[in-house]
């Protein structure tokens, strides 16, 4: 597909269906998306010592993120160099002093670098060379770390990850600065789960305001009655039940839109909570011995709800997760969720975090399954032929714009989709920005519209 | 309390329990029985078979001790399992539309003994089969901690399905086990 028949799939108030389905134009977002952009591969508490490592996907591409033995985190195609076997099984383990391939006994040091193989003197005479990368593990192209979350790019080239990640760079600071010291870790357990969908109708619908109070209706109906019948609305029920604000509510939230398809929502829970409830008030307090009352306020008053970081998954600074979005077919989506203890923090503010974890983002949510099953059918209906377009019309042309995206004007706005798309755009045409031969950001059109 | 740590999970017995061959049976029909209520969707009736504190546990991890500083597949107690219930049998609920039907096979039924409390810790076996657009199979081991009734019957105190995938990735869990 070339660029001219990829561009017009993306309008600025439509897509064509085909983004969702097309098995090519998947694979083509491997290779220009998957392959180009910042990734999240996890956070480094997940491999807190040497030789630990955790294994997970960029786009179709199995990696290893591992701890090596200067103390910094490597990012590794999981493959062996001689027959191609991958090093490690799936999941968290400890390679040790270096990594040996179960097949023959090559080994590799953490960085990937040729450590030995056995009978060297079979060897001889032939074009082995243990310093050259052919036999190594090949590294994934760049790594850095932002306040301890590793993302990777593919590509040798481009932009570095502060600038892509732009302004959405703040929620992974407020997600950290919740730790009187600045830092959290992985805690807890990581769920894993499978979406029957295009990973996009996931990023979609994060910021999807108007579905909130249709697609949910039975999970807030239900958190309502029980909280009728029991005479309190406990925090376990108010998180189920935040779905069912009125319209009018929707409407103020603010949505905000990054350049390179991140953007966050505004949160549904009240930021002066603080005061009032016993968990926010000691989180407070904590906070305020560290930072200082006013900047104590600031930071548990930077009420966000889904932050979206395009590519990599969707953050959530006020309890403490990361929904790890991880493409694996055209309708096929795995999400790694993941739970955050930030150090030095009253308990009860991971309490209320797992708790969130296992009401809200597990397999067993009242809430999820809803999107699930909408996700489901909006794959199988767009593979009819009842219609080639998927519209994104809602408040277009009234959002506002900044030097460095967009806000809505309206928080049911259809900005982050088409915001989104923009950069979907901007990736997948051989003109991108992106491309590690134009490394000058251009204004996405749809802004500029 | 959901997350009260005092909350008695422990599955060793600190004494023998002795029970007649009938009291052995009438264990057995509880648990058939409350298999056979999930099965059949009769919900309310499976609601009321539950102690009022009590807890429905399902773990994320092998051998994991307790709730409070890992994740769970499920932690309810009273409240969240009444909620569940009645988003399943919301008419709006459009992940149940159709709804998930089971069939739960439960076998090995093995009294431990009894908690501190006096509590009968029991085990068993459960495969479960599930469909709902598409089949899918869980395999498990139960222990359930019964407290006895004054009127010779029991409440479920505890109920732990530890499943051998609980490492797995899933895609929704949506009904009891």
């Amino acid at each position: 597909m070339n660029s001219e028949e990829l561009a017009a799939l993306i309008r600025p108030d439509r897509v064509h269906k085909s983004v969702y389905t097309d098995t090519s134009i998947f694979e083509l977002e491997m290779e220009r998306i998957y392959g180009r952009a910042w990734i999240y591969v996890g956070h480094e508490s997940q491999v807190p010592g040497t030789g630990d490592f955790h294994t997970t996907r960029i786009g179709n591409q199995d990696v290893v993120m591992v701890r090596g033995q200067d103390g910094q985190v490597h990012v590794l195609y999981n493959r062996c160099p001689h027959k191609g076997a991958k090093l490690v099984a799936e999941g968290d383990g400890c390679a040790g002093k270096f990594f040996r391939c179960p097949y023959h006994a090559w080994t590799f040091k953490l960085d990937g670098s040729h450590l030995s193989a056995p009978l060297r003197s079979g060897f001889e005479g032939t074009q082995y060379n243990p310093a050259s990368p052919q036999f190594s593990m090949r590294q994934v192209a760049r790594v850095e770390l932002y306040r301890g979350f590793v993302f990777a790019s593919q590509s040798d080239s481009g932009i570095g990850l502060r600038d892509f990640l732009g302004g959405a760079a703040s929620s992974i600071d407020n997600l950290c600065d919740r730790s009187p010291v600045g830092e959290v870790e992985v805690a807890g357990g990581v769920f894993r789960v499978m979406q029957p969908s295009n990973w996009k109708v996931f990023y979609e619908n994060l910021h999807d305001t108007m579905h909130a109070r249709i697609t949910h209706e039975s999970s807030f109906m239900a958190a309502r009655e029980e909280a009728e019948v029991i005479g309190e609305m406990p925090f376990e029920l108010l998180i189920q039940d935040g779905n069912g604000e009125p319209y009018a509510f929707w409407e103020k939230l603010e949505l905000r839109a990054y350049h390179h398809g991140h953007g966050y929502m505004e949160g549904i829970f009240d930021p002066n909570a603080a005061t009032r409830d016993p968990v926010s008030r000691a989180h407070f307090a904590c906070l305020t011995e560290a930072y200082g009352e006013a900047r104590a306020r600031d930071i548990l008053g930077m009420n966000r709800h889904n932050t979206i970081l395009y590519g990599s998954g969707s953050p959530h600074n006020v309890f403490q997760q990361f929904r790890v979005i991880r493409p694996l077919a055209v309708d096929r989506t795995l999400v790694e969720i993941q739970l955050f203890r930030c150090k030095g923090a009253p308990p009860e503010v991971y309490d209320r975090a797992l708790t969130y974890a296992n009401l809200i983002n597990s397999p067993s949510s009242n809430v999820m399954p809803d999107d699930v099953e909408v996700y489901r059918r909006c794959q199988e209906g767009n593979q009819t032929f009842g219609g080639d377009w998927v519209s994104l019309h809602r408040y277009l042309g009234t959002d506002h714009q900044l030097p460095d995206g967009a806000v809505s004007t309206n928080g049911t706005s259809e900005l982050p989709m088409r915001n989104q798309f923009a950069a979907w755009r901007d990736y997948m045409l051989d003109d991108s920005p992106l491309h590690a031969d134009n490394t000058i950001t251009s204004e996405c059109p749809h802004h500029a519209a | 309390m959901l997350l009260d740590r005092s909350f008695d999970l422990t599955l060793t017995p600190c004494t023998q329990a002795t029970l007649s061959h009938e009291a052995l049976r009438g264990v057995e029909q509880f648990l058939y029985d409350e298999a056979r209520l999930l099965d059949e969707r009769q919900y309310e009736s499976w609601l009321a078979l539950w102690a009022d504190q009590s807890r429905y546990w399902v773990p994320r991890h092998h051998g994991q001790v307790n709730p409070f500083d890992q994740i769970s597949l499920f932690w309810e107690d009273r409240m969240l399992r009444e909620t569940r219930v009645r988003r399943l049998l919301n008419a709006r609920n459009w992940s149940q539309q159709p709804v998930t039907r089971s069939s739960r096979l439960v076998g090995g039924v093995q009294v431990e003994g009894l908690d501190p409390q006096g509590h009968l810790i029991v085990r068993s076996k459960l495969h479960y089969s599930e469909y709902r657009l598409t089949q899918r199979d869980l395999a498990a081991t139960v222990h359930h901690k019964l407290m006895a009734t004054e009127q010779g019957g029991w409440r479920v105190y505890l109920k732990r399905v530890d499943l051998v995938n609980c490492d797995s990735i899933f895609a929704n869990l949506e009904v009891f086990l």
